[in-house]
């Protein structure tokens, strides 16, 4: 039961120098791994496994540049097609827009022509006709008034009476 | 230096003696291994081995591949107390301070008796028809 486990006594030199020891020993493992780390770094850069993946890498390299190269020209001669289709189409367009312009400038002309003339045709009243129109205008008065039936017959004029126009001389049963 | 920082966190992996062999005869593998796995677990990669059992030219045995080990301490790999032994016998790192403590023990007073008997400078032949 209880049993207490006898201590060991080591001298305290002993244990002195065992310590020194390993500090010794831990101190020098550091540093080793240090050493081997920055090894392997300079390894991977300048071994020759390092060295042959550049290799390859260049290689790799050049070539995929001849692809992208090829495929650029490729790719310029297409557009290059597809840019003089382009330039043809929008010549005819522009052609073809500048015609109908003209086109419109004539018919828009013509209409002008045919509007100044009915505007000419129209009796306007200049000044040498001045005299003879307000005499016409005063020989003939033109009246406007009329009246209308419940059954729809128009009778023109100011002073015209119900009873002194015939059956028959009855105007427009439908007036517009 | 900053560079350095990256081999001190740990990484999990170790080098050490992996037994392997049947009864009363032991053989070590020196073996690069993730620190969880157990012995008979999976093996990163075999970087030697240690014969325990002396030979008939009364030597033990141990092969190390030192570009390998040199490869994973770069890494951040630990090493076990026994392959530490190993290698600072064989030179390639500084001497273990255990060596030099068991050695001054053993001057004091002589091991106890075991199966397999320590080397002791020239050993003389083994006589013990068991091994």
């Amino acid at each position: 039961m209880f049993r207490i486990a006898p201590k060991k006594f080591i001298p305290a030199d002993e244990k002195a120098e065992v310590k020194r020891l390993y500090d010794n020993y831990f101190h020098q493992m550091k540093s080793l791994r240090h050493y081997f780390f920055e090894q392997s770094l300079e390894q991977a850069e300048s071994g020759e496994v390092a060295q042959m993946k550049h290799r390859l890498e260049e290689e790799e390299h050049i070539r995929l540049m001849e692809e992208n190269r090829l495929e650029n020209e490729k790719t310029a001669k297409l557009r290059e097609e597809k840019l003089k289709i382009q330039a043809e189409k929008t010549r005819e367009n522009i052609l073809a827009s500048l015609i109908n312009k003209e086109e419109e400038t004539r018919q828009y002309e013509i209409q002008i022509e045919a509007f100044l003339e009915k505007q000419k045709a129209t009796p306007f009243i200049q000044a040498e006709n001045i005299e003879k129109a307000i005499e016409e205008a005063l020989a003939n008065p033109v009246d406007f008034n009329f009246a209308i039936d419940l059954d729809g017959y128009v009778y023109r004029g100011r002073e015209t009476a119900i009873e002194k126009i015939p059956e028959e001389e009855r105007e427009r049963l439908r007036s517009n | 230096m900053a560079s350095a920082i990256p081999t001190f966190t740990k990484i999990g992996k170790v080098i050490r003696l992996n037994k392997h062999g049947c009864t009363n005869r032991p053989f070590y593998h020196i073996v690069v291994q993730k620190t969880r796995d157990n012995f008979d677990g999976p093996v990163i990669e075999q970087v030697g081995s240690y014969d325990a059992m002396p030979n008939s030219q009364n030597e033990k045995l141990v092969a190390v591949n030192f570009e390998r080990v040199q490869y994973w301490l770069a890494q951040g790999a630990g090493i076990s107390n026994p392959v530490a032994q190993l290698l600072g016998l064989s030179g390639f790192l500084p001497n273990h301070p255990q060596t030099l403590i068991q050695s001054w023990k053993n001057r004091r007073e002589p091991p106890r008796e075991r199966k397999l008997q320590p080397i002791k400078g020239i050993a003389p032949p083994l006589d013990n028809p068991k091994i």
